[in-house]
């Protein structure tokens, strides 16, 4: 399998891959986009100067979505990932991504490996073409989660240059004093396979589990839906063909200049994403989904109770397809929290913990597997 | 029926008519999904807008240099003198 955009590639096993969102000073970065296919990033993400400032090799810059969004967006057939694909054959030992709708988070398990998606505000975004600026943030696809937060705790830490980070320069993750209290909501636990029940069921009965449900699952999908679309109509508004990336030929006038760059640049999820978050954000839909949506995500993080449990137990696929799954995936996008996904007897499971409580996510895993 | 047009030209794309029908059925479909939002009572409740209890970042008024402009340049489709080069935009 070809998981490189181009031939830069080390072909070191013990190497980062970096997804083709994350910049590289001096080399091509175009977020699986043509709109971006000529770019030659000037800078250095900061990950990267942490990751060579720690003597990682990089393994090169690997293929996605356009801009992160997956079909599924669309409708359409979704693929695996090369972030994913990379690890699983061991032909990188990490790979670095932004898994904003939990594409990485579903299929890390399924082929072996491991993903940590980070709270928000942990690692810097700076290098990062951005998707949605309040809910980005780069994780980890690895083989064992021990293994991934070593990494992490190389990445993490703030940065000047990203105006939205906690204080904290450095990270170091470990085994917690306590055992972490696990909830399995009973809506996601119902509507997930025979199969991922069982692993899910399996996996909670070493901790003692605590009944509890979050009230808004079923709407966690429209809300991803409008707020990531507003986000991300806003971000792409940037490709305009003036300072950089493709410029369509054959334009009459600025306007028509813009219209053809972006209508020939973008492929159909990413123009999707563009009119939906146009329509969200428009005079008169603004209200019923825009700031509603904004008002049920406080809901939402009101509704959850991490003083009577720590962790929040999920499975990794769902019925219903890939809309219904885009929910699944979408309380540590909305809230900033953390997560891990991990392969157990069979199945995928998702863990989510509050906010700077990493620490049991790891501790968990370990509790489980190690 | 969602009249696609007019999102089209807010977002500055002209689409093939393969692509309106097609993202024109996706938005119709995930638009009536949001109609479920209706039922929960929000009357009283602040927009989470952000969730960092953030401040405003700001540092010393002192120029720095992070990038050159001929690296600025570097990526520009057509510049002349150090502009970037466009068609006109007021008549």
């Amino acid at each position: 399998m070809d998981y490189f955009i181009t031939d830069y590639k080390t072909g070191n096993a013990s190497a980062v891959a970096l997804e083709d969102s994350i910049m590289q000073k001096n080399r091509p970065v175009t977020a699986g986009s043509k709109i971006l296919e000529n770019f030659i990033s000037p800078i250095d993400a900061t990950v990267v100067t942490r990751l060579q400032n720690g003597n990682f090799p990089i393994a090169g810059k690997l293929k996605m979505d356009e801009f992160g969004i997956p079909p599924v967006f669309a409708d359409l057939p979704d693929e695996l990932s090369s972030a994913v694909r990379i690890v699983a054959d061991n032909k990188a030992a990490f790979s670095l991504c932004n898994d904003l709708f939990g594409k990485y988070r579903r299929q890390a398990p399924e082929f072996g490996c491991c993903y940590i998606h980070p709270g928000y505000g942990t690692v810097s975004r700076f290098g990062l073409i951005p998707l949605a600026s309040s809910m980005d943030q780069i994780g980890v696809v690895c083989k064992n989660l021990r293994d991934g937060f070593e990494l992490l705790s190389v990445i993490a830490g703030n940065d000047v240059n990203d105006g939205a980070m906690f204080p904290d320069k450095a990270y170091v993750y470990k085994r917690a004093d306590k055992k972490p209290g696990v909830c399995v909501p009973g809506a996601a636990l119902s509507r997930a396979s025979e199969r991922s029940r069982e692993s899910l069921k399996s996996f909670a009965s070493g901790f003692n589990p605590v009944s509890a449900e979050l009230p808004y699952f079923d709407l966690y999908k429209q809300l991803m839906c409008i707020l990531s679309c507003a986000e991300i109509s806003n971000n792409i508004n940037r490709y305009d063909g003036v300072k950089f990336g493709y410029r369509a030929p054959g334009y009459k006038g600025i306007n028509d200049m813009y219209v053809k760059t972006r209508t020939e640049g973008f492929g159909v999820e990413t123009k999707l994403a563009a009119i939906m978050g146009a329509m969200v954000l428009s005079k008169d839909q603004y209200v019923p989904y825009y700031e509603k949506a904004m008002k049920i995500r406080r809901l939402i993080k009101d509704s959850l109770r991490f003083d009577e449990y720590d962790i929040i137990a999920l499975p990794c696929e769902i019925e219903g397809g890939g809309y219904e799954n885009l929910g699944l995936f979408a309380l540590p996008a909305l809230l900033g929290l953390p997560s891990v996904s991990f392969p157990y007897n069979g199945g995928g499971i998702q863990l989510i913990a509050n906010v700077r409580n990493e620490n049991l996510l790891l501790t968990a895993w370990e509790e489980c597997v190690a | 029926m969602i009249n696609i047009e007019d999102y089209e030209a807010m977002a500055k794309l002209s689409l093939p008519e393969a692509e309106r029908s097609l993202i024109r059925d996706r938005a119709q479909a995930l638009t009536e999904s949001f109609a479920e939002l209706e039922r929960v009572n929000t009357d009283g409740v602040a927009p989470l807008v952000t969730v960092l209890d953030i401040k405003n970042v700001l540092r010393e008024d002192v120029a720095v240099k992070i990038i050159t402009r001929d690296e600025l340049m570097s990526n520009a489709p057509e510049h002349e003198d150090g502009y970037f080069h466009v068609p006109r935009t007021l008549d």
